[in-house]
């Protein structure tokens, strides 16, 4: 795994839209234009790692919806990028009928169907284009990658596969089956891109071990056949450095149910869990302002606006897991680091006026030219600075205004306190009827995590208690009944989960965090400095990956598909810890978890993780999924 | 990796290992040896043209044999008939010719910019007239080219096609003009060094004729040579070309050999108050000259903005314009309506009046 998955995953789009041949490093080489044709599922894949101006540099003129209206332009090359579902293949069949392009490249997401190849083949018969059909790929693509080291399965249908789906009790057996073959094939296609054959540890009992299982069957067919396997050859040669291979945990979304209802502190997972970000873009609404609009003119329309947050934006690569009062510090930091500059360009203006009067005007002239070259060179990368200081500014203001309006840091305080079983300054019934302190959903959260992390169950009074509270502040107590049955459920499978010594050291109550010309003023919200701790997910990867013997993580099955035989036992053959690890969550991931392995990856030396999970939610679509369950 | 004959479908999925299957369709399909692994490098993709094309052979006989025909010729005759004179290829068109300016370009990229000595009488080796030659011809084809670019632009507005073709033919002439400024690139780089090297030239063979005074003079090489910035090898090279040219001047001289010592005495005197006298001009034309390229440098930086700016500037032009004869129009209208509003007026005082002298004059006649 010496390139991270993302630019794997590039380098593959980009060799699927050089025609499939490796593309050239020259820089002058004539340009090929192309027409590129995607599904949903491909937009989805393409647009976090490949901008509409690396598209058009690769000679992609134009770039449209597969059920989309589309003209014929008959004289280019389409590149066609979709999965092999019904609806496609057929829509493929009608633009072979009617002639559209001049030739078709196919490329299908994961790999297709032997019957749904003749049809493709009888349109093209039809409509006598078979030699138009110039390539038809399986390209094994079928997952999105957010970040170098996290991915997710699905962007589009993510319902399907949701923990709801997963975890419903009116589930058939075929539904799962086919939910269960979802994840699967995008899994293989992860490995397959990936190049490596990992070694697999699942809890049992649950969703993860069915996954484990047929991804573990998969493999191992795959591998078998030596003729057609897609592991060995050059691949193997080229990509391994190492001679480990890497560690897959499944893990399911059961055996930790708090992280997804907690209040975030850092600033990616800030973003999506009080922002609208899907995809690296977070679309925000730029507010009118606060006047009322004069009598007689129309009110001012609220714009959306759409930011992309990807990996050229150093600032963002930087502080996405730093605590928010850090990152609101560093962009101010970096807004007057621009004004400096700024005026440095702005002083050259005067400089020039004065070289006129000087004798000394060759010497001057020197400095001077040398100076406007740097400065008049340097103008682009300005612009570019400025655009992204302003974007941060943009979405750290928005936040901020959310953090005040619902005092979430306040409510992160109290669940770092409830989740490390330190004592408690407020009893949880106050902050539920404070009728300023968050929205109904904040306090459905605080009390789930209460709920959750509380060794003892409450007792009944107590609970009526709290339920008539958060009945007034207007919650609905579906959720609830589902943690419920959850929690019963597990208690009788194991030891609830222990979520670690954290620590909440509050900085203190600053109540002017900036100086004067700040636009962040951090009024009352506290400072907090996280320590670090490991949630669940983070200590069982720690446990197999060094070997660790610990109750939680010692029933784990383990698989490997290189062996000949699979075997029931959970004995690894492998004595030595691991150096790279993937991490799956079957049922739903987030950010949290994710900031928590990359801290955990960077804490020890040489480590690499990847994370992925089935669908990425936050805490409210999350309580969402858990009313639906709880209503049943 | 062994070489694949053809399709062996043996993909899991499938499950066909039938070596039975394998051999009628490679004899059907003929003598297809590609492995399907058809990548080297870290990606994975499979291609299944072959099987593609497998499936097309299998559909073509089942349908033979259920007996639907596809009349195939008449639609072959249709595709060949396609527009020979449409948009995509006059654009490969255009391609081409800049592909052919760009081989030629680094063709004779070594000739052009001969960093070897300055006497070599290699054949290969350039005459300036060449460069020149070469120069002008570069300069030509390029401006027919981007010329050739803009009337493909113009055509392609003024037809009336859909957005998306309309799009798509924006975006290939985009990709063009790149292409052909990446050639451009290439182009001015080659010619900057050629200028560079011909101001060096220059600037050497200037100081030449003073090394042979050096020569019999060596108190004052050290301070012009220190003074010097190339290396000595250069000059020496120099001082050889020009050495027979100044060989028979210096035959001249030696005529007049016996001066007195006190003529030698002055002549030396000038000829150090002229050697400083030069070298300090030669600085400053040399810094002057930095400058002045760093400037051109600048200028075309500014150039370039400004013509951005360009058409912006026109659209705000044209903007401002209309909204002035807006205001005029308005103006105008605001002038009437007052009119009017002055002429409705005096018209209601007049109703007003002949009421009131009619109301009178009723009750005169009443009473």
């Amino acid at each position: 795994m010496a390139a991270s998955v993302r630019e794997k995953q590039t380098v593959a789009l980009k060799r699927m839209l050089n025609f499939n041949a490796p593309p050239l490093k020259n820089t002058t080489a004539e340009p090929v234009w192309k027409v590129l044709i995607y599904d949903r599922f491909g937009q989805d894949i393409i647009s976090p790692l490949l901008s509409v101006k690396e598209l058009r540099d690769m000679g992609i003129t134009l770039h449209l919806l597969l059920h989309s209206d589309r003209d014929p332009i008959p004289d280019v090359p389409a590149v066609y990028f979709v999965m092999p579902t019904e609806e496609n293949i057929d829509r493929i069949c009608q633009d072979l009928r009617n002639q559209l392009y001049e030739s078709y490249y196919l490329n299908f997401i994961s790999a297709i169907s032997r019957s749904k190849l003749e049809d493709i083949a009888s349109a093209a018969l039809a409509a006598n284009a078979v030699t138009q059909v110039t390539k038809v790929f399986d390209q094994y693509l079928n997952f999105i990658t957010l970040e170098d080291d996290m991915f997710i399965l699905c962007h589009q249908n993510k319902e399907l596969i949701s923990y709801h789906a997963i975890n419903r009790a009116d589930i058939q057996d075929t539904d799962m089956e086919s939910i269960m073959d979802t994840i699967v094939d995008s899994l293989f296609c992860f490995f397959v891109t990936l190049g490596a054959v990992p070694i697999i540890r699942c809890p049992r009992g649950n969703a993860a071990e069915m996954v484990a299982e047929k991804l573990d069957k998969k493999l191992r067919e795959n591998l078998r056949d030596a003729r057609n396997s897609l592991f060995t050859g050059d691949n193997m040669a080229a990509g391994q450095f190492s001679f480990q291979r890497p560690l897959f945990v499944l893990a399911d979304r059961n055996v930790d149910m708090a992280t997804p209802l907690h209040h975030t502190w850092t600033y990616q997972a800030l973003i999506h869990d009080v922002l609208d970000f899907h995809l690296n873009r977070v679309m925000m609404e730029e507010g009118a302002g606060a006047e009322p609009s004069p009598a007689g003119a129309r009110p001012k329309k609220k714009s959306r606006r759409t930011y992309d947050l990807t990996a050229a934006d150093r600032f963002w690569q930087k502080h996405k897991g730093s605590p928010f009062p850090e990152v609101a510090e560093s962009v101010q930091e970096q807004l007057d680091r621009y004004r400096a500059q700024e005026d440095e360009v702005k002083r050259l203006k005067s400089i020039m006026g004065l070289e006129g009067e000087d004798e000394g005007a060759i010497s001057m002239l020197s400095d001077n030219t040398a100076k406007l070259t740097s400065a008049v060179s340097s103008l682009p990368e300005l612009l570019e600075k400025k655009r992204l200081i302003d974007l941060h500014t943009n979405v750290a203001t928005a936040i901020l205004d959310h953090i005040k309006s619902r005092k979430l840091d306040v409510y992160f305080e109290y669940e770092e306190k409830l989740m490390s079983k330190s004592t408690l300054d407020k009893s949880l019934l106050d902050i539920i009827s404070d009728p300023d302190a968050g929205t109904p959903e904040d306090k459905m959260r605080l009390f789930l995590i209460y709920y959750i992390t509380a060794q003892l169950v409450p007792s009944e009074s107590d609970l009526e208690q709290y339920k008539t509270a958060l009945l007034d502040t207007g919650c609905d107590l579906s959720p609830l009944n589902y943690i419920k049955q959850w929690k019963a459920f597990t208690k009788m499978a194991a030891t609830p989960a222990n979520y670690g010594n954290s620590g909440v050291k509050p900085m203190g109550l600053f109540s002017r965090v900036m100086n004067t010309g700040s636009q962040f003023v951090m009024e009352g919200v506290k400072n907090l400095v996280l320590k670090q701790h490991n949630i669940p997910v983070t200590r069982i990867l720690d446990n197999l990956m060094e070997m660790k013997s610990h109750p939680e993580t010692d029933d784990y099955r383990y698989f490997d598909p290189k062996m000949l035989r699979g075997s029931e036992s959970s004995i690894p053959r492998n004595k030595n810890p691991f150096q790279e690890a993937v991490v799956f969550v079957v049922g739903g991931g987030n950010y949290i978890e994710y900031q928590n392995l990359v801290d955990y990856a960077k804490s020890k030396q040489g480590k690499k993780v990847i994370y992925g999970c089935s669908e990425l939610f936050n805490a409210a679509q999350f309580i969402k999924q858990l009313s639906q369950l709880g209503q049943k | 990796m062994e070489a694949n004959s053809g399709l062996v479908p043996g993909r899991t999925l499938m499950g066909w290992k039938n070596p039975l299957r394998r051999r009628t369709m490679t004899s059907s399909i003929g003598d297809v040896s590609v492995c399907l692994q058809g990548c080297s490098s870290a990606n994975m993709a499979v291609d299944i043209t072959l099987l593609f094309k497998a499936s097309v052979k299998t559909v073509k006989t089942r349908n033979k044999a259920i007996g639907i025909g596809f009349d195939s010729t008449k639609d072959e005759i249709f595709k060949r008939s396609r527009p020979k004179s449409g948009f995509s290829p006059r654009a490969k068109e255009v391609i081409s010719n800049i592909t052919k300016l760009k081989d030629f370009l680094l063709q004779h990229r070594k000739d052009y910019v001969s960093a070897g000595s300055l006497i070599s009488s290699d054949l290969t080796r350039m005459t300036d007239n060449e460069r020149d030659q070469i120069d002008q011809d570069a300069q030509i084809f390029m401006r027919t080219c981007s010329e050739a670019i803009k009337q493909l632009r113009n055509e392609a507005e003024k037809k009336i096609t859909s957005t998306q073709i309309k799009e798509h033919r924006g975006a290939v002439l985009d990709l063009i003009e790149k292409y052909l400024r990446g050639v451009c690139k290439l182009y001015s780089e080659q010619r900057a060094i050629r200028v560079k090297r011909m101001v060096d030239k220059k600037r050497l063979s200037r100081l030449a004729p003073e090394h042979h005074s050096r020569v019999e003079k060596p108190r004052e090489v050290e301070p012009v040579e220190g003074k010097t910035v190339k290396e000595e090898g250069s000059e020496k090279s120099v001082s050889e070309v020009l050495d027979n040219t100044v060989e028979h001047l210096w035959e001249e001289v030696r005529v007049e050999d016996e001066l007195s010592p006190e003529e030698i005495q002055m002549f030396e005197q000038e000829n150090q108050r002229l050697v400083s006298e030069m070298n300090n001009l030669v600085d400053e034309v040399r810094q002057i000259e930095g400058k002045v390229v760093e400037i051109s440098r600048l200028q075309e930086i500014f150039a370039e903005k400004v013509l951005q700016q360009e058409s912006e500037i026109d659209n705000i032009h044209q903007l401002v314009v209309g909204a002035t004869e807006n205001v005029k129009e308005g103006n105008e209208d605001i002038r009437e309506a007052i009119k009017n509003n002055a002429g409705f007026r005096v018209w209601i005082l007049f109703f007003l009046v002949m009421c009131s002298f009619s109301l009178l004059f009723l009750d005169w006649y009443d009473s």
